[in-house]
């Protein structure tokens, strides 16, 4: 716990350096993020009324909001994952993957604080545009924050594992780091269209769909800020009590020990065919 | 040689390799062989860095590792941190095991790989120093102590608030090592520590490490192409060639050994065919060179004393029986370049002008 303490305060204090110390860096990647931001937002304030009266000419009202909603978990997802993929061969070129590999910590926990630090800014980032998307589509989302951050905190973890996953096998096989960008865009498209309704297609898609890390996350959070935790209009069912919710827990704790587990196995696979930390 | 053969003497070691063996296996698909002219589906190719490598460092001893490019000196770098997996055999520092206590061993160790990447490029040196300590468990006022000292002890106080990308490539090395003794380890391994460097750091990089072994009591496991180097720094020279460990010695009694097997003889004429026939197989000419006084010929003698004593009872008889005049003869004293060249199976271009000689 005190490495993983010591790692995060290194790498928040390193984040913040190289962020002052490269202010033009940082102030134009702001303003063109933030620019892009407003002017998403800006779109949604105005043309607010007529997004209104679209998404209530549409059979179903909540398909719109779902798809902007799934689009800012996907952005998340994307982000967490492409910290290990990304990460690992960006360090493993720069030599400091090496450095990390022989940290008494353990690069288990090198990692896990380092992914914990870089999704600071992805977190912010997905919390604001949920905010913003809430406020401009003007009290079509319900905003209950306990089950949000839980299933955010939930979806994170869930996220983590399935990236040291990949991660693990970006350590050995480097050249798999491009095609990771498929599984992320596969994962993002995921986030968007996740419904209810793909659960109930068959046992086979049906466990398949569970046992992707971001099936159940981004129905839960629909649930709760679409649909307002209601399967049927003034009917009160918490989202805790929801199927998925216990699928998303299930899969939290089985991708979390797949992930590190493989990920161990990994980092010792490299080091038997002395690939670690090189590209 | 075991290290179980060493108990009344293991804690000479703090590093040891007990019959450390690797081999990397790649998998090349559509291989073209260029000697066959065909291609293959699949093909695998085994390289072996290291084969039943057994040696071991001394507490404040400076070990270097020689062998050409290939020969497995990082492969055995990276043994000793951890970094590669052995196929067989042990790697011990300060009595542990690598493989079984891994954590310990790293917290012993501090090493500088080649190159210059250790180091994070937009921080300074302080800066950095304060991020790798953190990653290795120094922090507060120690961290800040240690990182001003070493910083001092380096050379590169007036540069430790400058960015590394900014910092020469000799500054930048000198970093990797302050980087490697942030958590005060009793073991530094360097990658080769010169290389690439100008006469200047390269000379003050070597003082440095001469400094942390001699005044500091660390052990050092240097590996390094420059011969030079090799002689000047370090107490004992492995030379490794093709995974193998061909010797393992004092760099003195190395330079001895050769030296005492090279003689270079004046005589009043060459020597013809049939007289030098006579002198094989246990002297070998080396080299003839004319000169006005004479032709001088460079011999080899076998090693052990009396072969060498019955080789130049050989030399001196036919000499002698073929009425040749000896204007001089003296002993030649070898350098490492020799050495190495003749160790490794190349065959050593005898530089009369590099060699000092000994009457």
């Amino acid at each position: 716990m005190l490495g993983f303490l010591l790692v995060m305060k290194a790498e928040i204090i390193r984040g913040w350096i190289v962020t002052r110390r490269y202010w033009f860096r940082t102030l134009t990647s702001l303003i063109i993020g933030y620019g892009m931001l407003m002017i998403l937002i800006a779109g949604f304030f105005y043309s607010q009324p007529a997004i209104e009266k679209s998404i209530n000419q549409l059979d179903d009202p909540t398909r719109a909001t779902n798809y902007i909603l799934g689009f800012i978990i996907g952005m998340f997802a994307f982000g967490v994952i492409g910290m290990f993929t990304q990460g690992i061969q960006g360090m493993a070129q720069t030599g400091v993957l090496e450095q990390l590999c022989m940290s008494p910590y353990g690069l288990v926990t090198n990692f896990l604080a380092r992914a914990v630090v870089a999704s600071i800014s992805t977190i912010i980032y997905s919390a604001l545009m949920v905010y913003m998307v809430v406020v401009s589509v003007g009290g079509k989302l319900y905003f209950d924050p306990i089950p949000v951050v839980v299933l955010l905190t939930l979806s994170f973890v869930n996220l983590l594992g399935f990236g040291f996953m990949v991660g693990g096998l970006v350590l050995v096989f480097k050249q798999i780091g491009q095609l990771t960008i498929i599984v992320r865009m596969a994962l993002f498209a995921l986030a968007i269209f996740a419904r209810e309704e793909f659960l109930q297609q068959g046992w086979i898609i049906s466990a398949f769909m569970h046992a992707l890390p971001i099936t159940d996350a981004a129905i839960c959070l629909k649930y709760v800020l679409v649909k307002g935790q209601q399967p049927e209009v003034g009917q009160f069912v918490s989202v805790f009590m929801h199927p998925c919710f216990y699928w998303l827990c299930v899969s939290c704790v089985l991708w979390t020990f797949i992930g590190i587990s493989l990920f161990k196995v990994m980092e010792n696979y490299s080091r038997y065919k002395g690939t670690l930390g090189i590209y | 040689m075991h290290f179980k053969e060493l108990n009344h003497d293991e804690n000479k070691y703090t590093v040891y390799l007990d019959e450390v063996s690797k081999t990397f296996r790649t998998y090349h698909f559509f291989y073209k062989d260029e000697e066959k002219g065909k291609r293959f589906l699949l093909r695998k190719k085994e390289a072996c860095a290291a084969d039943r490598v057994t040696f071991g460092i001394m507490h404040g001893e400076i070990m270097g590792l020689l062998g050409p490019n290939g020969a497995g000196k990082t492969t055995i770098v990276k043994m000793v941190s951890s970094l590669v997996k052995p196929d067989s055999g042990v790697v011990y520092v300060d009595g542990m095991d690598v493989e079984k206590k891994r954590k310990q061993v790293l917290s012993q160790i501090g090493v500088v790989l080649e190159g210059t990447r250790t180091s994070m490029w937009p921080l300074t040196p302080l800066e950095n120093l304060y991020y790798y300590g953190n990653l290795r468990n120094i922090r507060g006022k120690v961290l800040k102590e240690r990182a001003k000292q070493l910083l001092d002890f380096i050379g590169l106080s007036d540069k430790k608030d400058i960015e590394v990308r900014r910092l020469s490539r000799g500054q930048k090395q000198k970093l990797a090592i302050c980087i490697a003794l942030i958590a005060d380890p009793k073991i530094i391994l360097l990658d080769e520590p010169t290389t690439g460097l100008d006469v200047q750091s390269s000379r003050s990089i070597k003082d440095k490490i001469l400094e942390l072994t001699r005044e500091h009591g660390r052990s050092a496991l240097v590996t390094t192409h420059d011969m030079h180097v090799a002689q000047e720094l370090c107490d004992r020279i492995g030379i490794i060639n093709k995974g193998k460990l061909i010797t393992c010695k004092p760099t003195s009694e190395l330079l001895e050994i050769f030296s005492k097997q090279i003689f270079s003889v004046r005589l009043d004429r060459n020597l013809v065919d049939g007289d030098l026939n006579a002198l094989a197989p246990l002297i070998k000419v080396l080299n003839t060179d004319f000169t006005a006084e004479g032709p001088t010929l460079t011999i080899q003698v076998p090693e052990p004393y009396p072969e060498r004593s019955e080789a130049l009872y050989i030399l001196f008889d036919t000499l002698h029986k073929k009425k040749y005049q000896i204007r001089s003869i003296q002993q030649k004293q070898v350098n490492l370049e020799y050495v190495f060249l003749q160790l490794t199976g190349e065959k050593p271009v005898f530089d009369e002008t590099k060699l000092p000689e000994q009457e």
